[in-house]
């Protein structure tokens, strides 16, 4: 719900990062999007192309890199992967202590300049 | 040319949000950001613990709300320093927000600042506005299956009021089980069971305020 937020923040922030390098148009902006993050690519995308207009992004193109859901356990010390919003145990062992390391990423990666 | 820019989309947001943060550490003012969807009964908790908390901390609030000024008069007529923010249709309060309405509220004279976050279970949780703790309301009428479908609030949130118990026997949803799904998201979450209208089971929630910024 709160996309139109995300793409205002991410069309200053590419902005801000073409002014400190100088550089005089983007033609895309990459981004990436975890699962768990609560932001849906389609409406960040509907956003992007509704708020692009009139900024030095108006001619560029986002691209979305969507990061699915992974987890590390201390217990066996594997990294794991998972689908859904949460997860109870290590799908590996079965252990309680593991950490949720993929799937929460809201950050932006690269863009192509001229 | 491919340049690198790896950074948090927010962190605009992040920045002015520790700015907050360090505003209100300077002036010793312990802040708590509200959550829940509309109608949970985030104001009226705010009004029984203006009351419960009277003689015991100094209170400011600021309301976020998308329109109106309601919630913020509910507030003023209990005496207390208020400031009402209208967010225009975000959904969301953010770090600037609250940065501009600080000039409002006489921090020196605070102890205690609740922030009463637009009604919304999503997208306040994304947005660091400089708070110590967040806390959610879920109130019973909501059904119990919403921990689970909003995972990312009851994540984030250090405790939770289960709100609207005085109507637990006119709905369907199990409060054991908004424990349970809620501690297994959150396993340190300190959970309150209460009714904002009535009063009741408010007492421990007063004690676990009147304890923090000590
Ligand atoms: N029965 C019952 N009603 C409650 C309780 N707490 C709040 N209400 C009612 O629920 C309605 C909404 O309460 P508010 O306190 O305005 O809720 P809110 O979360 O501040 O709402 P928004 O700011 O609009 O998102 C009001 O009619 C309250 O009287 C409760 O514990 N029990
Ligand atoms: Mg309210
Ligand atoms: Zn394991």
């Amino acid at each position: 719900m709160h996309e139109a937020s995300i793409a205002e923040s991410l069309i200053e922030l590419a902005e801000k990062h073409l002014r400190e390098g100088n550089h005089s148009a983007v033609s895309s902006v990459t981004v990436r999007i975890g699962r768990l993050s609560g932001v849906m690519p389609d409406a960040l995308l509907f956003a992007f192309e509704a708020l692009k207009g009139g900024t030095p992004l108006e001619g560029a193109t986002l691209l979305i890199d969507v990061i699915p859901q992974g987890g590390m356990c201390k217990g066996c010390e594997k990294e794991f992967s998972f689908d859904g919003p949460y997860i109870s145990e290590c799908p590996l062992c079965g252990g309680a202590e593991f950490s949720v390391t993929r799937g929460r990423e809201l950050e932006m990666t690269e863009m192509e300049v001229a | 040319m491919n340049i690198k820019v790896v950074s948090r989309i927010l962190e605009a947001n992040d920045r002015l949000a520790e700015d907050n943060r360090k505003i209100f550490r300077d002036s010793n003012v312990y802040v708590i950001n509200l959550m829940s969807a509309p109608g949970a009964g985030k104001t009226t908790l705010l009004e029984r613990t203006v009351s419960g908390l009277s003689g015991k901390k100094k209170i400011g609030v600021i309301e976020g709300d998308i329109a109106t000024d309601s919630d913020a008069q509910r507030i003023a007529a209990l005496g207390v320093p208020v400031v009402q923010i209208n967010t225009g249709g975000a959904c969301h309060l953010d770090a600037n927000m609250i940065r501009e309405a600080l000039s409002g509220l006489p921090l020196k004279d605070m102890e205690l600042l609740f922030i009463e976050n637009v009604g919304n279970l999503v997208c306040p949780a994304e947005f660091d506005i400089g708070e110590n703790e967040k806390v959610m309301i879920l109130s019973v009428t909501e059904g119990d299956d919403k921990p689970l479908k909003y995972p990312l609030m009851f994540e984030r949130a250090s405790a939770l009021v289960i709100n609207k118990i005085d109507l637990l026997p006119f709905v369907d949803a199990s409060v054991q089980k908004i424990r349970e799904d809620s501690l297994r998201l959150n396993p340190g979450m300190r959970i309150f069971e209460a009714s904002a209208k009535t009063g009741s089971g408010l007492q421990p929630w007063f004690e676990w305020l009147n304890q923090k910024g000590k």
